[in-house]
């Protein structure tokens, strides 16, 4: 059975090597460092702390090479992509005044038997909204897929075949951090999902997004001021019940209960993880099975560690 | 006045001891919410307050506390300020400007030093701060064969860390690049902000000017230098992205007036501007009474707002509101918005110094250069 890790950024404290520890097997690893776009494959440094052969399945230069020979494919990834981002536009729209209505409401005071009910009412808007976004979502990716299988191009089967080969002989896959939609597009290109839910998974920061049944992205303060979090896709949906959010000690405002509670009870089911550097997460047959410094958010606005089930 | 302080001076004669007691435990000057007190102890025949603020006089008397060796004085200051001043202590007939001896806090400059007052909620921004989580980037020097200048201009290169020759960076030129880097730390805000993912791994070329009041004044040959001598030539050095979108240029004081003064001789190239406290003096009428060095900035400047063009896509600008520019820097934002311009002009609480010009930094490089912090997951 497989097992998937899931780890925070590896800066400062690197830990890509701890799962590699109960990993037993010696083949080649494959690599997924697409999220690193131009630097894709730049990837000595991770070999030399895993200390495994390592082939990067080139998934960034394959797709630009895809693009580039088939106009009529680059086209309509073209389309799809101005699609979304206009969808996403339109939806933080909404999601800024829906947002800043749930969040006035959680510091709002006044009599508790009333407040409760509002509140209640105001995160399942946001929660109906962010629903309806990533259907709308789905239904462009759905669209796009069923025109490429149409008509699916030589090229796109050739790489898809050479990467199917390269995981045949390898039981486990590193995915990089890195630019997350563009990790993201690339595995999609490729359909890779489903091949990669069979193997043992090693991934950080993006890498670990891109596992869950969604992606949500987060940064509380940017320098052009703060922003709330955004559903931005659906996941590969290999580890699911799960946001994961690397990195949220700095991205986070995460002594501010409101935001804290508002961001769990959003996405609730589903558990949002801190992946700070240094945390580990090891999911085995749809449970926890060992956490590290892995923190989750919760209702009350408090920071919890995460145990294994 | 600081309550501490009245409490030790209501005292008829406070001993030495209770004036040594009560200096070593505050912090000077004496920040109460927006009244600061500032403090001199020592001998004198008067002291005085220096700070160069616009709107305030340049020279406040402090006042002698009866019994004791402190003199005093509080003024208002608004909350998020930060001022640099001296005290000018006379004596025997000498006047002599020094720092604060009670206040460790220092800013420096071309000329020199000069003590800090942080305002009530003023905070050094931690980006401005050595963070060692950070990859550093390296600096390389190249010379550039100037015929414009006819001699050799040397330019520091800012490397962002994991450069790589196979990818393509933003180029932004900074005038005055030796001072953005002693005293604005441009190396570590750059560092920060691009581990922080705020702004893109970019190129920095940084300039000098051995007589910046001539060459940065609105100087035909200074822009011909930047656009036809050292742009080309680093191009040829590095991998630049050859858009103007992706090419910046900055400068602080005269080095804002020479930086839009390039942007405008050389429409197109340009595509951002980051402005810091430009020295954009102007006539509407008569002399403009700011003194000879300002004469060819005026010309340029009065040129300017008859043909304001393209100078850039995005602006930048900031300024002090504790200085007398503010007025030149206001009245420019309006013009360069006619032009359908994406100007964002910031007012701080401060004046015309390399501090002021390093804490906005951050606003200014990171809307015109925005980063991949939304999308980047490391």
């Amino acid at each position: 059975m497989a097992e998937y890790f899931l780890l925070g950024p590896q800066r400062p404290t690197v830990n890509v090597d701890a799962p590699f520890k109960t990993i037993d097997d010696q083949q080649p690893v494959a690599v997924v460092s697409a999220g690193w776009q131009d630097a894709e494959g730049d990837i000595d440094d991770v070999g030399k702390i895993v200390k495994r052969p390592l082939v990067d399945l080139r998934l960034y230069q394959r797709a630009e090479e895809v693009l580039a020979s088939e106009a009529w494919l680059h086209e309509i990834y073209r389309e799809r992509q101005d699609r979304l981002q206009e969808l996403q536009r339109l939806y933080r729209l909404r999601l800024r005044q829906s947002m800043l209505a749930a969040r006035s409401l959680l510091r709002a005071e006044g009599d508790p038997a009333i407040l409760k009910h509002e509140q209640r009412h105001a995160i399942s808007q946001q929660r109906a909204l962010d629903r309806h976004h990533l259907q709308r979502i789905c239904a462009i990716h759905n669209e796009f897929d069923s025109r490429i299988a149409n008509d699916h191009p030589p090229i796109l089967r050739e790489h898809s075949a050479e990467i199917a080969d390269v995981l045949s002989r390898c039981e486990t896959v590193i995915i990089t951090g890195g630019n997350v939609a563009v990790l993201l597009n690339r595995l999609r290109l490729f359909d890779l999902g489903p091949m990669l839910a069979q193997k043992n998974i090693v991934a950080w920061s993006a890498g670990a997004m891109v596992l869950a049944d969604k992606v949500v992205l987060f940064h509380d303060n940017t320098s052009q001021g703060i922003r709330d979090a955004e559903v931005f896709d659906s996941g590969l949906g290999i580890v699911n019940e799960f946001v994961f959010l690397p990195d949220a000690k700095h991205r986070l405002m995460l002594s501010d209960k409101i935001r804290v509670a508002l961001l769990c009870r959003r996405f609730a089911p589903a558990a949002c993880l801190a992946l700070d550097s240094g945390s580990l997460l090891r999911y085995e047959n749809g449970r926890v099975a060992a956490a590290q410094g892995v923190r989750r958010l919760s209702r009350s606005g408090a920071l919890r560690k995460v145990r294994a089930r | 006045m600081n309550p501490a302080l009245r409490k030790l001076v209501r005292k008829s004669a406070p001993s030495a001891a209770e004036v040594d007691s009560f200096v070593a435990s505050a912090t000077f000057p004496l920040v109460d919410g927006t009244d600061v007190t500032f403090v001199y102890r020592g001998t004198a025949d008067a002291v005085y307050l220096r700070c160069w603020i616009a709107g305030l006089n340049t020279a406040q008397s402090l006042q002698h506390l009866e019994g004791t060796d402190l003199w005093a004085i509080t003024i208002e200051l608004p909350e998020q300020s930060r001022i640099e001043y001296k005290f000018e202590v006379v004596s025997g007939g000498q006047r002599e400007l020094v720092l604060d001896p009670l206040n460790d806090v220092l800013a420096h400059d071309p000329f020199g030093a000069n003590s800090v007052c942080q305002g009530y909620r003023y905070e050094r921004p931690d980006w401005t701060e050595h963070d060692e989580e950070a990859r550093e980037g390296s600096i390389e020097l190249i010379d550039v064969e100037s015929k414009a200048f006819r001699e050799r201009r040397e330019v520091k290169v800012y490397l962002p860390a994991r450069f790589r020759k196979n990818r393509r960076y933003p180029l932004l030129v900074v005038h005055d690049g030796q001072d953005y880097l002693r005293f604005a730390a441009l190396k570590t805000v750059l560092d920060n902000l691009i581990h922080r993912l705020e702004i893109p791994r970019m190129i920095v070329a940084m300039t000098n000017s051995p007589d910046r009041l001539k060459e940065y004044a609105g100087n035909d040959p200074h822009a011909n230098f930047l656009a036809n001598e050292m742009l080309p030539l680093l191009a040829d050095k590095f991998p630049l992205v050859d858009e103007s979108y992706a090419r910046g240029i900055m400068g602080a004081s005269f080095g804002g007036v020479a930086s839009l003064h390039t942007a405008w001789r050389y429409p197109g190239l340009f595509g951002r501007l980051l402005l810091q406290s430009g020295s954009f003096a102007f006539s509407d009428l008569g002399a403009h009474g700011r003194g000879p060095v300002f004469d060819p900035i005026v010309r340029f400047m009065n040129e300017f707002r008859e043909n304001p063009g393209q100078p850039g896509e995005k602006i930048y600008m900031s300024c002090g509101i504790y200085e007398s520019l503010i007025y030149e820097n206001r009245s420019l934002v309006p013009r360069l918005q006619a032009q359908g311009i994406n100007v964002r002009f910031e007012e701080a609480r401060d004046a015309h110094n390399w501090e002021n010009w390093r804490d906005r930094l951050r606003n200014g490089l990171s809307w015109l250069f925005p980063g991949p912090v939304w999308m980047v997951y490391e």
